[in-house]
């Protein structure tokens, strides 16, 4: 019994980081009053990226580069866009999603002459960290250890995304550009600016969301591999008030919800099922933050 | 002047588009001309290739009216994917097992297809009316459950045993839909569902409030339009076109059984087209048309040239980002030319 919940728990920890991640760079959009659904793209982005850069080149390293990059682009699609251009956030979102879509379906197959899905022995994977001293720990060892690295920036990203949200000027600035922008401009900050990297961070956290699920979570592309991840953490963001430890923490339990299912399938339920709950637990989640809203 | 100017703005972002489309082509190392020319050929340079258009068209209309009619309400329906897929598998899986004479049978399955896609949207109009649950989130997810359910019956107990692929039986070859010319019937069908939606939402009262709705739902709710009401309808009525999709798929397209994948991305490619047409009945018509001929060129396209089909799905995008652009562009330098003109009589 103990052995399974310490797979549980280290298995929940790893699907709960590319939720994690992207759902702290579209936070940043959420506080800008920036109404970001594109994480899903540039999570889908990051992830062909990353394995592009990681096989083109031989290293992870520059899997991570041509993510961040991907990642980069997209979010200047966005703000040139739906800042510059003024075109609806969320029609700006649709699109970019789709762009994101069909660009990683094309360049798979006109790159590496496959359908469907890119595997190969020779993308090297993220390196995974084991932690010399935690490692000795009975329980807690077993549960964190030996996961690939960015499971451990995710964690800590939520803790300094709260430090510069609460505790910088930039985070004040942020915050206000989504709750007074008349306040911000009246000091003579740019909006618009403020907005832009507001964008850029949601890239950047959304793109290395898409570098776990590639090269860490498993290591290989397949089409419209994000599955719905950017949406999941949209949710989120949302019930938590774009609150980043609250996040992190939500994130915890749809990946322990993500893998009860894989549990479940033992008990011969079909895989169907099982993979449904993170969907069926978002709705429930909707449910509960709409009853919260309707008592308060 | 007013309907030239949109128009204007269309083919200008179109040709925009396929601009810069055309650079990629050239990373590609093709060559635009031919990638276009196999485009054009194989997407209108015949009889065959337009009525082929209008068959790949057909199913784009409807999840295209479905997304129109909900945006233009300002219902963010976004489950278009999960009520099509529920449309097709009722559609379907009734057409093994029901013994109708098939005048009676096909209008039947049609219309059971579409009440399922209705359900299906129901489902979140549920949600929405009893929890206030927000029908953005809600219908998105309820796209994956029905997915996932779906699949699981097609896998399990309505498997057909000779298939290689999760499948469902063929459907009894007398409920096949036929054409006229070349053209399906269903096409023809969406082509009706277009004149109804306009019929809709220009003169009946409920499509008044709805478009009420769309403007700004406090001045529908002062004037006394029952808006909740008003939004189960419009989720009903455009899963219902999502739904009447899937089983017109089922009944006139090409395998006439509920395999995986069958969904393809007809959902998201309403989206699309709903926001290219700007919530209009008939643009949806035109962009629906459009898109189709993409999709249908594309088959052309990697049969001719070097550059896979998949190429179509981010000419798609890019059309979308390059119009909304264009448009939202051309729009706010005509506002600050005007400001800056106005500004210019008062200053002096």
């Amino acid at each position: 019994m103990g052995a399974i919940v310490v797979q549980l728990l280290h298995a929940a920890l790893s699907s709960a980081t590319p939720i994690a991640l992207a759902a702290l760079g579209g936070m940043f959009s959420y506080h800008a009053n920036v109404f970001n659904i594109a994480m899903e793209g540039m999570m889908l982005m990051g992830a062909y990226y990353a394995v592009y850069g990681a096989y083109r080149f031989g290293h992870w390293l520059y899997g991570v580069l041509f993510a961040l990059l991907s990642g980069l682009i997209l979010a200047g699609i966005f703000s040139l866009l739906a800042i510059v251009l003024k075109v609806d956030e969320f029609i700006t979102g649709i699109g970019i999603n789709m762009l994101a879509l069909g660009w990683t379906t094309y360049s798979l197959r006109a790159t590496f002459q496959v359908k469907g899905a890119f595997i190969s022995q020779t993308i090297p994977p993220i390196p995974r960290v084991r932690l010399p001293v935690v490692e000795k720990i009975p329980f807690l060892g077993a549960v964190l250890s030996s996961h690939p690295f960015l499971v451990f920036v995710a964690v800590l990203a939520a803790f300094v995304c709260h430090v510069v949200l609460y505790q910088t000027k930039f985070g004040l600035r942020l915050r206000a550009t989504g709750e007074e922008p008349a306040a911000v401009a009246s000091v003579g900050l740019s909006i618009g600016r403020l907005k832009f990297w507001s964008a850029v961070l949601c890239g950047i956290f959304s793109a290395l969301a898409g570098v776990y699920l590639s090269l860490g979570y498993v290591t290989l592309f397949s089409e419209n591999m994000s599955n719905g991840r950017g949406w999941i953490s949209l949710a989120i963001i949302i019930l938590v008030r774009g609150r980043p430890v609250p996040i992190m923490l939500m994130s915890l339990a749809f990946g322990l919800l993500e893998n009860l299912g894989m549990l479940l399938q033992r008990y011969d339920v079909p895989p169907q099922f099982t993979a449904m709950l993170p969907y069926v637990a978002t709705l429930f989640v909707l449910y509960s933050y709409a009853r919260r809203l309707k008592t308060s | 002047m007013n309907h030239v100017r949109p128009i204007l703005q269309t083919i200008l972002a179109i040709v925009f588009a396929f601009l810069v489309a055309a650079i990629f082509i050239l990373l590609h190392r093709s060559s635009p001309f031919e990638v276009y020319g196999a485009l054009y050929q194989y997407g209108l340079g015949s009889w065959f290739s337009f009525s082929n258009t209008l068959n790949a068209a057909f199913p784009l209309i409807l999840t295209g009216l479905s997304a129109s009619i909900a945006f233009m309400s300002g219902v963010v329906n976004l489950g278009q994917h999960g009520q099509f897929l529920w449309g097709a598998l009722v559609c379907a899986v009734l057409g093994v097992y029901l013994r109708l004479p098939s005048w009676l049978a096909v209008p039947l399955l049609a219309i059971l297809g579409g009440l399922a896609g209705a359900a299906w949207a129901g489902l979140a109009a549920f949600f929405k009316r009893r929890y206030r649950m927000d029908e953005f989130i809600s219908t998105l997810m309820l796209n994956f459950l029905a997915e996932y359910m779906t699949l699981y019956l097609a896998t399990y107990p309505f498997l057909d045993p000779k298939a290689y692929v999760p499948a469902t039986r063929l459907i009894r070859p007398e409920y096949f839909m036929t054409g006229v010319f070349g053209v399906n019937v269903a096409f023809f069908v969406a082509f009706f569902m277009v004149f109804l939606c306009w019929w809709f939402a220009w003169r009946t009262w409920q499509g008044y409030e709805a478009r009420m709705m769309g403007y700004n739902k406090l001045f529908a709710t002062v004037g006394g339009c029952d808006v909740e009401s008003d939004t189960t309808l419009i989720l009903l009525f455009s899963g219902f076109l999502s739904g009447l999709a899937g089983a017109l798929l089922i009944l006139n397209g090409t395998q006439h059984r509920f395999t995986k994948g069958i969904g393809a991305n007809f959902g998201w490619d309403g989206v699309m087209i709903a926001i290219m047409a700007n919530n209009g009945v008939f643009q949806t018509f035109f962009y629906a048309l459009f898109m189709g001929f993409l999709k249908n060129g594309a088959v052309g396209m990697e049969f001719e040239t070097s550059v896979p089909s998949e190429f179509v799905m981010f000419l798609q995008s890019i059309i979308v980002l390059t119009l909304v652009g264009t448009r939202s562009g051309i729009a706010s330098l005509t506002d600050w030319l005007r400001a800056k003109r106005e500004l210019g009589k008062l200053v002096k």
